[in-house]
């Protein structure tokens, strides 16, 4: 029980750092583990956690991109981005 | 050269003065020279030039172009009849395209209302062999090849999934549409930023570069895209041009070449990040993460990993729940133990308790049967009393309004039936010693000693027997 905690913190920091691809693979490699049935109930309530964490930060990432297909011209990206200097 | 022109034969000076202190001939009338000038031209050797040809207009009956290259560059012209007589050649001569030319010089004289001209005269023309334009495309990129710019765009770190992306191309190609379709297929919702450039004449290359820079310069883009259909060589050659590779080889941006079709190569296509031949390829290496299929698979995940940890939970609840029922188990056996322990010593005083317990239950019991009965009797002597004030109260009520009427109809039939009428009518009434009557001859006859009672006294009888 004492290695549960652990084993949360183990799949947050790791997330931090990986990139889409990383934490896309991992998650993976995730799953295939749990599929083959070899996890304890330990690790795969560990896997579950840590995967869950890693699907949460693609989904963040591709939220992040945009809801919608924008399109503008360079030159209303630059007002833009002169309104926003201006703003600042 | 042109002191030797001046040919005096037939040229008389005009008879105005001319400049005294000149030693040169003249003056001579201008048309005069101008007709010489045209003349000595025309009797130039006739050559063939090569250049690139620049600034191509047709007008109603001639063809003007510009034919240049590094060092120079010479005005050209050719009557329309003979320009179609060339593209009917198969030649198709277009801006920017290196051409061979035949003709020589010529000169316009010009008039009192028009302006003179020099031109060569184009007679001939051939587009000059792609394997020539190969050669210096060849020689251009082995060039940008050892100064390393090819290799500058490769290094840059392409992101996976960019919020915004930059595009160069024309704004009314097909391209264009062909690309944002692209982008929405791979389910892609971030910024585009349409930088537009011409991309095929003489003003493409530095038009792109311009575009180029100030995308890259907004910081605002993560990649850019250099889009444009298909075309001839010719028609692609402005993404040949040495400086435009040699800019986009330095942009801190990388970029993605989507020049024509697979078979076209150009310059672009080495200098940049990436080539691609197509519009969707160009998408999939803007967005390398196929967004939509990115969305489904972490959802798939999501499910998977739920299944799982829903397993797990319930392996885990089913372990705690054995655990629990063992425990469970064991705080029974001991509690279960410890009753008994406590009866066993506590036995007599139980048996005491128990004892009590009955008594006191019992004498509850009583209590409340003795109770109980009480208040039945009280209720049933209630209902007594009720039950019998009212008959007596009926009873009084008879005594007080029936009774009389009773009375007289009983005295009626009392008398009808008193044996003193009857007796008074001629019967008598037999009756023992002992005044029992007699009602049978043979009880008469047992009897022996009677009584007769006559209306109006008794006589003592015997029964005689015969």
């Amino acid at each position: 029980m004492s290695a549960e905690p652990g084993a949360g913190t183990d799949a947050g920091a790791p997330a931090e750092r990986l990139t889409y691809e990383q934490a896309a693979g991992r998650v993976e490699e995730i799953i295939r583990r749990l599929d083959s049935g070899e996890a304890s109930l330990q690790e795969t309530l560990a896997l579950v956690a840590e995967g869950k964490t890693l699907i949460e930060q693609c989904a963040g990432e591709l939220a992040a991109v945009g809801s919608a297909l924008e399109e503008l011209k360079l030159d209303e990206l630059v007002a833009r981005l002169e309104r926003e200097a201006g703003g600042a | 050269m042109l002191a030797t022109m001046s040919l005096h034969t037939g040229a008389d000076p005009a008879p105005t003065g001319g400049i005294p202190e000149s030693a040169l001939p003249g003056p001579y009338p201008v048309g005069r020279y101008a007709a010489k000038l045209r003349e000595r031209l025309r009797s130039l050797a006739r050559v063939q030039l090569l250049g690139e040809l620049v600034n191509l207009r047709v007008a109603r009956t001639r063809v003007y172009f510009e034919l240049r290259d590094a060092s120079g560059a010479i005005p050209c012209a050719a009557w329309l009849n003979d320009w179609e007589r060339m593209l009917a050649n198969g030649q198709a001569p277009a801006e920017g395209m290196q051409v061979v030319v035949a003709g020589g010089c010529d000169y316009y004289p010009g008039s009192a209302s028009a302006s003179p001209a020099f031109s060569f005269n184009v007679t001939d023309l051939r587009v000059a062999g792609e394997g020539d334009l190969l050669a210096q495309i060849d020689r251009l990129r082995k060039q940008l090849d050892a100064e390393g710019l090819l290799e500058r765009q490769k290094r840059l770190e392409l992101p996976t999934l960019p919020r915004s992306i930059g595009i160069v191309t024309g704004e009314s190609g097909k391209a264009r549409d062909d690309l944002v379709a692209a982008l929405e297929r791979r389910g892609w919702a971030g910024r585009l930023v349409w930088a537009f450039a011409p991309v095929q004449d003489r003003h493409a290359a530095p038009a792109i570069a311009r575009a180029l820079g100030d995308l890259a310069a907004t910081r605002a883009v993560e990649v850019i895209v250099i889009a444009r259909g298909g075309g001839s060589l010719a028609d692609l050659l402005c993404f040949c041009d040495e400086t435009l590779c040699r800019t986009v080889s330095m942009l801190p941006v990388p970029v993605i070449a989507s020049v024509g079709h697979h078979t076209d190569r150009t310059l672009l296509d080495d200098v940049a990040a990436v080539s691609c031949s197509t519009p969707t390829h160009a998408a999939e290496a803007a967005v390398p993460l196929d967004c939509g299929r990115a969305r489904a698979e972490q959802l798939a995940a999501a499910v998977r990993l739920s299944e799982h940890a829903g397993r797990a939970l319930a392996a885990r609840s089913r372990q705690a729940e054995s655990a629990g029922r063992l425990s469970e188990h064991g705080r029974r056996a001991v509690l279960d133990r410890a009753r008994r322990l406590a009866l066993l010593s506590r036995a007599p005083a139980a048996h005491l308790d128990r004892q009590r317990g009955r008594l006191h239950q019992q004498l509850r019991e009583i209590r409340a049967g003795a109770r109980r009965r009480l208040g039945d009797e009280r209720r049933l002597n209630g209902t007594r009393a009720t039950v019998v004030g009212r008959k007596a109260d009926a009873t009084l009520r008879e005594c007080r309004e029936r009774r009389p009427r009773e009375l007289e109809r009983l005295v009626l039939a009392l008398a009808a039936h008193d044996p003193q009428r009857t007796l008074e009518r001629g019967y008598a009434l037999v009756s023992s010693p002992a005044g029992e009557p007699v009602t049978s001859a043979a009880a008469a006859k047992a009897s022996g000693e009677l009584s007769l009672r006559f209306a109006d006294g008794e006589l003592p009888a015997r029964a005689v027997k015969r």
